[in-house]
């Protein structure tokens, strides 16, 4: 509007003034041309320059008429083309500064927002905003190539033989002049984005305009820059995420450590108090032992209650020894051989039966057992720790049952009881050591160690052992130990 | 968004791939026989050149809808020919009686019933009207400068035009000389040209064949200044409905650029 209007005055001081072809107005057609020209760049330059030259011709048109070719009709004609010469330039250098200007512009704003410490797809989503503003674009797409997943803005997908992963995969920029299937040509640009000397993504940018040469290039460095500053974000989130992680990490080993600690701390406590009831037991008989005469019968008696606690107190300090070779990461020593598990599995049921008389305990060998290499006290252990839970969990008068069978290369035992059972959320955890089910601690007093003796025994053996509810009611522990072909 | 869904494609047709060289050699014969059987007397000079002129027209007219058509399509060899026998049709009628003017108005009007196929030729779709607008005062601009410019000049008068006189020249601007003008020279060529180059490229290889249809026209009459001027006015014309199709996509800014701006030259033209 500013041009025309000073383009609409200059004619009207003209005509008014001196309307000839030589007149010193002429000039001032200068100041509305350069106006456009730094305003609105070269192609406004030039087009106000022609207006010009379409308000002042007339006036120069009539003198050619009159006087045909005179040197106030050549001024006139000069001035024409320093009019056009002028907005061409001045428009030039204008839109040239101008395009400089916002290529600067354009880079602070997108290092901002790639410095910005959001999740790398926002920092995406927040660039192509920016970008998409500064760079006139009509639609802009970023792709950064994290590891072997692209992650991407301004579009829902990165097609595989799309302009972008061509860019990507080969580092040179690809340009469209016309994309097709519009009414206006739409061209496209794809610069790689670079970091170090690799291509770590591409920068998309389509237009209804041109993409000038020196725009190209421009946006090609843009590019590299903004390559540098996203892969910075990338290293900067990952950084972010490696902190959080190691943070959770070190939250969940702390308390685990303050778990254990507390563990240990009962355990102390509770294994000073087993420790101390069978030799409490051992000390006093073997006093009565030693400072009182007893009858025969009376001595066997006194002497079996001795026997039968130094046996519950090796046990308790076997389960330590064991666990604390387990904790080293030693191997627990075993001395394996080919065997028959059916005597073992007998012997153990036999033995309970003699000695615990408040539960029945049934077994049931389904047809003949195979051969298992295993070291026969630690099956002895397992199957007398697994019996001794279920008789020790399970009310007196109920029912313990050992099964033994043949199951596709393996034999596996299956202890179960009529107790309470376990509750699911401890089926897994029974294992651990130091872990005591609430609900069978209140039941009974233990190191919290047996089971996980029994695990790491059976796993020594190359088989597995798993706890779960009896259909009904109770627990069954069932153990396989692989057969020997 | 093309860059990053969809498939890369290399191929592009050539320039002036799909020109119905077959359709414009016909043409060509048909003129050479009008020329032939008018100086044989025959047939009269008016018809040969009326021949003349609608060949012009329709090859212009039957390339830009040629252009337009995807070549596997059968439309692509029945539809220039029907738009070509229009123009001409046109051109052979105005030529036999006044009235016969009114012809010219076919191939507008054949264009216009089958622009969903001719979308690419810039005629389906309405531009903006800002653009359409812009389009209509550009045209009146330039013509008011010609007039103005022509009056102070050439020792041309403004009159009040007789309408007789100046109908037929209207329905030719309207129906023949803007629309092939615009359809092959905007339409056509510029819009393969700017796909391929940049606007100014694609502009200047527009404007200087627009240029040179008029300066060939027999209708321009042979002096320096009106050649001269001619040049000045439809470089002008050109080069901002090149811009007005640049922006809108579509060929009606330019066309009523065209048709506003000849319309002008017309009241000069039966004015002298």
């Amino acid at each position: 509007m500013l041009v025309a209007l000073l383009l609409l005055g200059v004619t009207a001081g003209v005509v008014v003034l001196d309307p000839r072809p030589a007149t010193l107005g002429r000039h001032l057609y200068l100041v509305p041309v350069v106006v456009a020209a730094v305003r609105f760049g070269g192609p406004a330059g030039v087009a106000a320059a022609l207006a010009a030259v379409l308000l002042f011709g007339p006036i120069v048109l009539r003198e050619v008429e009159r006087a045909r070719v005179t040197p106030a009709v050549l001024d006139a004609l000069v001035t024409f083309a320093v009019l056009l010469l002028a907005g061409a330039l001045t428009g030039a250098l204008a839109a040239r500064a101008r395009r400089q200007r916002r290529r600067y512009e354009a880079l602070l704003a997108a290092q901002r927002a790639a410095a910005e410490p959001a999740p790398l797809a926002m920092v995406l989503v927040r660039l192509c905003a920016v970008l998409e503003r500064r760079l006139d674009a009509d639609a802009l797409g970023l792709v950064l190539v994290d590891g072997d997943v692209p992650v991407l803005s301004g579009g829902p997908k990165l097609a595989r033989d799309s302009l972008a992963a061509r860019v990507i995969a080969g580092g040179e920029p690809l340009f469209v002049a016309d994309i097709g299937g519009q009414s206006r040509a739409r061209r496209a640009l794809v610069v790689p984005l670079t970091a170090g000397g690799r291509t770590v993504g591409a920068l998309a940018l389509e237009r209804y305009g041109d993409i000038a040469r020196e725009e190209r290039e421009a946006v090609c460095g843009l590019g590299a820059a903004l390559g540098l500053a996203l892969d910075n974000a990338r290293l900067a989130a990952r950084q972010r995420r490696f902190a959080e992680e190691l943070e959770r990490k070190v939250s969940e080993a702390t308390a685990r450590l303050a778990e254990m600690d507390r563990l240990k701390s009962d355990l102390v406590a509770l294994a000073s108090h087993e420790l101390r009831t069978p030799l409490t037991a051992i000390q006093g008989f073997s006093e009565l032992l030693a400072t009182r005469p007893f009858a025969t019968t009376e001595v066997r008696r006194v002497a079996e209650i001795v026997r039968a606690e130094a046996e519950r107190l090796g046990r308790i300090v076997a389960d330590f020894l064991d666990l604390a070779r387990l904790e080293r990461g030693l191997p627990l020593a075993l001395r394996c051989a080919r065997l028959d598990p059916a005597p073992v599995i007998a012997d153990a049921v036999e033995l309970f039966r003699r000695t615990r008389t408040t539960h029945r305990l049934e077994l049931e060998l389904d047809g003949a057992l195979p051969p298992i290499e295993a070291d026969a006290d630690a099956l002895d252990r397992v199957l007398k720790n697994l019996i001794s839970n279920a008789l020790k969990y399970s009310p007196a008068g109920s029912c313990v049952r050992i099964r033994a069978r043949r199951e596709s290369g393996a034999m596996a035992v299956e202890v179960e009881d009529e107790g309470p059972g376990v509750a699911p959320d401890d089926l897994v955890r029974i294992f651990e050591p130091y872990y005591r089910s609430p609900s069978t601690a209140r039941l009974d007093r233990g190191t919290g160690l047996g089971l996980a003796v029994v695990k790491s025994l059976v796993e020594a053996h190359g088989g597995t052992i798993r706890a779960e509810r009896a259909a009904g009611r109770g627990t069954r522990m069932t153990f396989v130990i692989p057969a020997v072909s | 968004m093309y860059a990053l869904a969809g498939a890369y494609r290399t191929d592009r047709t050539a320039l002036l791939d799909g020109t119905p060289v077959r359709l414009l050699t016909m043409l060509g014969l048909a003129v050479v026989a009008g020329w032939a059987f008018a100086a044989a007397g025959i047939a009269s000079i008016v018809i040969a050149r009326a021949i003349g002129a609608g060949a012009a027209q329709g090859a212009l007219l039957a390339c830009a809808v040629a252009w337009t058509v995807p070549r596997p399509e059968r439309a692509a060899d029945v539809l220039p020919i029907g738009i070509a026998l229009s123009a001409l049709a046109g051109a052979v009628a105005a030529a036999l009686t006044p009235g016969g003017a009114v012809a010219y108005l076919l191939a507008p009007l054949w264009l216009w019933r089958r622009r969903s196929a001719l979308g690419a030729v810039g005629l389906a779709g309405a531009p903006s009207a800002r653009l359409l607008l812009g389009g209509i005062g550009f045209g009146a601009l330039l013509g008011g400068h010609l007039m103005l410019t022509a009056s102070l000049t050439l020792g041309y008068r403004i009159a009040p035009p007789a309408a007789l006189e100046l109908g037929p020249w209207l329905a030719y601007d309207f129906g023949a000389n803007v629309l092939a003008a615009e359809c092959f020279f905007r339409g056509a060529l510029f819009d393969r040209a700017q796909r391929r180059w940049s606007f100014a490229a694609a502009a200047a290889l527009s404007t200087a064949a627009c240029v040179g249809r008029y300066l060939v026209d027999p209708l321009l009459p042979r002096t320096l200044e009106v050649a001269a001027g001619a040049a000045f006015y439809v470089t002008l014309l050109s080069i901002g409905n090149c811009w007005l199709y640049w922006r809108s996509g579509s060929l009606m800014p330019g066309l009523a650029a065209g048709y506003v701006f000849f319309a002008v030259y017309r009241l000069l033209h039966v004015v002298p």
